[in-house]
């Protein structure tokens, strides 16, 4: 049977069980934000979170990632690559929009065939998610507006159902099913346990009541590139880079080398960028394609609902509304999608460029 | 008389004024707040006609500086040569302040602002509610009587409206703009006489040297370099930030500490005798830190050293752009 | 699968300064290992990821030709903290070096027909490889005849200018030269590249255009090739993005949903006319 129970009080067990063979990440509650962080005591682990602040890209993408490392010799370089990616990775608590982002990422990090992100990829494949369904989605949840679910299981390895003093523990991919046998002191689920489950489900899925019309919006966004509803959408946005850094979707990186130069060495790392940044596309010369905020704000959104459809046929955004309570300047997303959505072509407007 | 009297007192000014200047052409536009979308926010708004007045708003939760929209002046803010439009912007007092050492730093040029001025009466704390309400979602916040209430689902807490406030907003002396800004309409104050208080940071000071380090560490452990802080400030309005020069690079960009700091601590430099003490810069940190303890030392030190106050007027340089002779420079030898 | 992050190691085997104001020099690069120079199979047009490992890293545009075998060069502006760097390097000095990038010119689509390479400036490098390419005795025969119009502001700025007076001495290529101003000394055309390709006056009849200069000469210059019928499929033009990956993975580079890295940097007129202005 791949349908256990876990018991609130075993999780420091199940915790001494799989850290041997993972790094194990899970959320913790960081200074009142909610982060995915590797665990050293199993106590730390929040599991009745909202969502956390910091999305669990960090633990695939972190925020600084050495792409390789080198020793500087007078006339000589030495590379060492990578030798961490075999580790594999266990990522607790994770919720389903946060999975679904992982499969965009390993989507587009896969892309453009001949030069995929290795880096990424080897990591994501050795990555197990057991994840945990939200039985009380946030008002700033959209998941179901975006081929998501509050329940949504498909990108997970294990799902867990919370049920109030245990959780339902289900095996999804063979992976997961897998890891669940191999669980053997987990006691099976009842036939009640998962008519709860199902009924937690329809009630979570119910409760999202933000409802986008996200085809309208890819629609639109096809021919409204130079419709001055850009401005008014630009107008609060102080460009700063939360709602990018907070994304769980957002890919975008700079790269810098460190160099120590007492001991003459040092590594080349990425670091999370956003495209909100007046610099981001500033060449040399000064030319800068992008150099307003109306333009940026203009490039986050087709990015996600235009760009992202047309060349890899789904959509940039898993619904989970961080951008839209971190805003600094609340300018929220779904306000933004929804003037969108009211925009009426008009004959004289111009298409693009 | 509560706060929320207070607050709809003010919300019939602001429109009442942006009305009268929109109506006689003073302006073109008004740069103001609206109602947010989610508890404990609002959202900057730019008001373009009369009947629109009604969508300004205020209710404590107005914690950006509007300020910061003037420099670098945003596209919006400008005609299509690119020149500025005439702004009326509605100021509560630290905005008062950074519009006039705008002027001072000759970021703007006071002719195309006008300012509706109106009698702060603070600004909540949403990282203190944030963090003690923990992992619920907040529905609704609102201002009742001398509390402010925040709501769940089945759940309901207040907190006293006093307490609950911004650090800095409750020993702030300068509530509306100077009453010598001759393009302020609405609420303004003589500012010449105010005596500043410091009583925010008084438990910081107390704090041995080591206390600090570990607190100021212990603080900025979570930042991410999102830069929020420095995109919220309105006297950060450089083209290029230090942080981003590359001609030479002054210091990494990763979320070790030694870069978090070092930016932080920069800018906290850059702000010294600078700083408007709005905190925006804490109200808009996603992580919630508190960044003011900070900013409002060196304001003290200005104050205590120059007796300067930031933008009290739109004459007076603030005195770390400022150089005179005969200044004793004694504070250089000290070692505290 | 490799770390596509990883750069191959090259040294520098030359390193000549272009022009009177020192600020662009050519870089001429040997792979330390055979191997890896066979992996950089390239085509005019295309660029690469090089990096001063320490430094940093940039992209540029390649200019030598496959045709000239044994090495690579990059002609470089300083400009920031890696080129700066270059300029700095001397012979023998490490240089990373990751690509070959991007589609290049489509020099099997060219074949059989008339070239035309219109230039402006710095960003000759890739035009270089090209006509280089083009010029070889395995290639000239596949390709009719050959105009090269190159601009400067100053005859002090002209790159290449050994190859240039080369290729003026051969009888299968027309080169013509022009600076923005009056110079003492200068005896070929004066005048923006715009005006010189409108005195020029190429036929597109069966003829391909490849342009590479600065926007606004790229822009200029498309506006007086319309005018001379030229249909937008038969105008390439190369352009430049700040990047940091090369592979289509850091995101800046992109115009529309198409990254310059990847998808370009050569697009054709009637692709750029389907993308919005943001270049």
């Amino acid at each position: 049977m791949d349908q256990k129970r876990l018991k609130k009080d075993q999780i420091g067990k199940l915790y001494n069980e799989l850290v041997g063979e993972y790094d194990f990440y899970a959320p913790i509650n960081k200074k009142g934000n909610i982060a995915f962080e590797k665990i050293e005591n199993p106590e730390d682990i929040v599991l009745d979170y909202l969502n956390s602040k910091i999305p669990p890209k960090s633990v695939l993408f972190p925020q600084n990632e050495v792409l390789f490392e080198y020793t500087l010799d007078e006339k000589d370089v030495e590379i060492t690559d990578r030798q961490d990616l075999e580790q594999k990775i266990l990522i607790f608590g994770i919720r389903p929009c946060d999975a679904y982002s992982f499969e965009l990422f390993a989507n587009f990090f896969s892309f453009h065939g001949d030069w995929k992100d290795d880096i990424y990829l080897k990591k994501k494949e050795n990555t197990t998610l057991i994840g945990i369904g939200c039985n009380t989605p946030k008002t700033t949840c959209f998941c179901t507006s975006v081929n998501g679910n509050p329940f949504k299981k498909d990108n997970m390895d294990v799902f867990l159902t919370d049920l109030g003093d245990t959780y339902l523990v289900e095996g999804i991919s063979d992976k997961g099913k897998g890891m669940v046998q191999k669980l053997s002191w987990l006691s099976d689920a009842s036939k009640d346990d998962l008519k709860k489950a199902e009924e937690l489900a329809k009630i979570a899925e119910e409760s999202i009541t933000t409802k986008i019309d996200v085809d309208t919006v890819v629609k639109n966004l096809e021919t409204c590139f130079e419709h001055p509803v850009w401005d008014e959408i630009s107008e609060s946005c102080i460009g700063c880079g939360s709602c990018a850094y907070l994304c769980p979707t957002c890919t975008c990186f700079d790269v810098i080398d460190e160099t120590d130069h007492y001991n003459n060495r040092g590594r080349r790392i990425r670091i999370w960028d956003t495209c909100q940044s007046c610099l981001y596309t500033l060449e040399t010369s000064g030319h800068n394609p992008r150099d307003t905020k109306i333009q940026r704000c203009r490039n986050r959104i087709m990015h996600k609902f235009s760009y992202y459809p047309t060349n890899y046929d789904l959509l940039g955004c898993v619904g989970c509304g961080r951008c839209v309570y971190v805003c600094p300047a609340n300018n929220d997303l779904r306000v933004i999608l929804d003037k969108i959505n009211k925009i009426e072509e008009k004959e004289d407007e111009k298409v693009v460029a | 008389m509560g706060i929320e009297t207070d607050n709809k007192e003010i919300i019939s000014s602001i429109r009442e004024n942006a009305k009268l200047l929109l109506s006689e052409n003073q302006v073109d536009v008004i740069i103001g707040y609206s109602e947010g979308t989610v508890p404990l926010s609002s959202t900057p708004i730019i008001i373009r006609k009369e009947e629109d007045v009604d969508k300004l708003i205020w209710n404590n939760l107005c914690y950006i500086n509007l300020a910061r929209y003037l420099a670098p002046l945003m596209p919006q803010l400008c005609d299509s040569e690119g020149n500025s439009l005439k702004i009326g912007i509605v100021a509560k007092g630290c905005v008062g302040r950074a519009v006039n050492l705008l002027a001072v730093e000759k970021q703007i040029d006071l002719d195309n602002i006008k300012m509706i001025g109106f009698n702060c009466n603070g600004i909540v704390n949403r990282s203190k509610i944030d963090l003690e309400i923990g992992e619920k979602e907040i529905l609704d916040v609102s201002i009742s009587g001398d509390d402010i209430i925040v709501k769940g689902h089945n759940w309901e807490k207040k907190f006293p409206y006093d307490q609950y406030i911004n650090e800095l907003c409750k020993v702030c002396q300068i509530k509306s703009p100077s009453a010598t800004d001759a393009n302020c309409i609405g609420e303004c104050q003589e500012l010449e006489s105010i005596h500043d208080e410091f009583s925010d940071i008084a438990e910081f000071e107390s704090k041995s040297a080591d206390e600090k380090w570990a607190y100021i560490k212990d603080a900025l452990q979570v930042c991410t370099l999102c830069y929020s802080c420095r995109q919220a400030c309105p006297m950060c309005y450089c083209n290029l930030c230090f942080v981003d020069q590359n001609m030479p690079t002054w210091f990494g960009k990763t979320t070790q500490f030694t870069d978090i700091f070092t930016f932080h601590l920069i800018r906290a430099q850059h702000l010294a005798g600078r700083c408007v003490a709005c905190g925006a810069c804490s109200s808009v940190c996603p992580v919630g830190i508190d960044l003011n303890i900070i900013t409002r030392k060196l304001e003290k030190i200005a104050k205590e050293r120059f007796d300067y106050t930031s933008g009290l007027n739109a004459e007076t340089i603030p005195p770390m752009m400022d150089f005179k002779m005969e200044d004793e420079e004694e504070f250089m030898l000290e070692e505290d | 699968m490799p770390n596509p992050y990883i750069p191959y190691i090259t040294k520098v085997k030359s390193i000549i300064s272009e022009n009177k104001v020192n600020d662009i020099k050519t870089i001429e690069l040997e792979f330390k290992n055979e191997e890896d120079y066979k992996k950089f199979d390239y085509v005019p047009g295309q660029f690469a990821e090089i990096s001063l490992i320490g430094k940093g890293e940039c992209p540029i545009g390649i200019a030598s030709s496959p045709t000239e075998e044994g090495t690579i060069k990059f002609t470089i502006k300083k400009m920031g903290t890696v080129t700066s760097g270059f300029h700095n390097c001397e012979e023998g000095d490490i240089v990373g070096v990751r690509g070959p990038y991007g589609n290049g010119w489509p020099v099997e689509e060219m074949k059989g027909k008339n070239i035309v390479v219109i230039g402006g400036g710095f960003a000759f490098s890739t035009l270089r490889s090209l006509v280089i390419y083009l010029l070889d005795e395995k290639n000239r025969k596949d390709y009719s005849n050959i105009t090269v119009i190159y601009g400067n502001r100053d005859p002090g700025e002209v790159l290449y200018q050994e190859i240039l007076e080369e290729w003026k001495k051969r009888d299968d290529i027309k080169v013509v030269l022009t600076i923005d101003r009056e110079a003492e000394g200068w005896t070929e055309e004066v005048g923006f590249v715009a005006p010189i390709v409108k005195k020029v006056g190429p036929s597109s009849d069966n003829a391909v255009a490849v342009i590479c200069g600065p926007p606004i000469m790229i822009k200029t210059t498309i506006a007086v090739m319309e005018e001379l019928n030229w249909g937008p499929e038969a105008i390439l033009n190369s352009l430049e993005a700040r990047m940091k990956c090369g592979i289509g993975k850091c995101g800046r580079c992109n115009i529309g949903n198409k990254f310059i890295c990847t998808d370009g940097p050569v697009f054709s007129l009637a692709e750029l006319k389907e993308l919005p202005d943001e270049y």
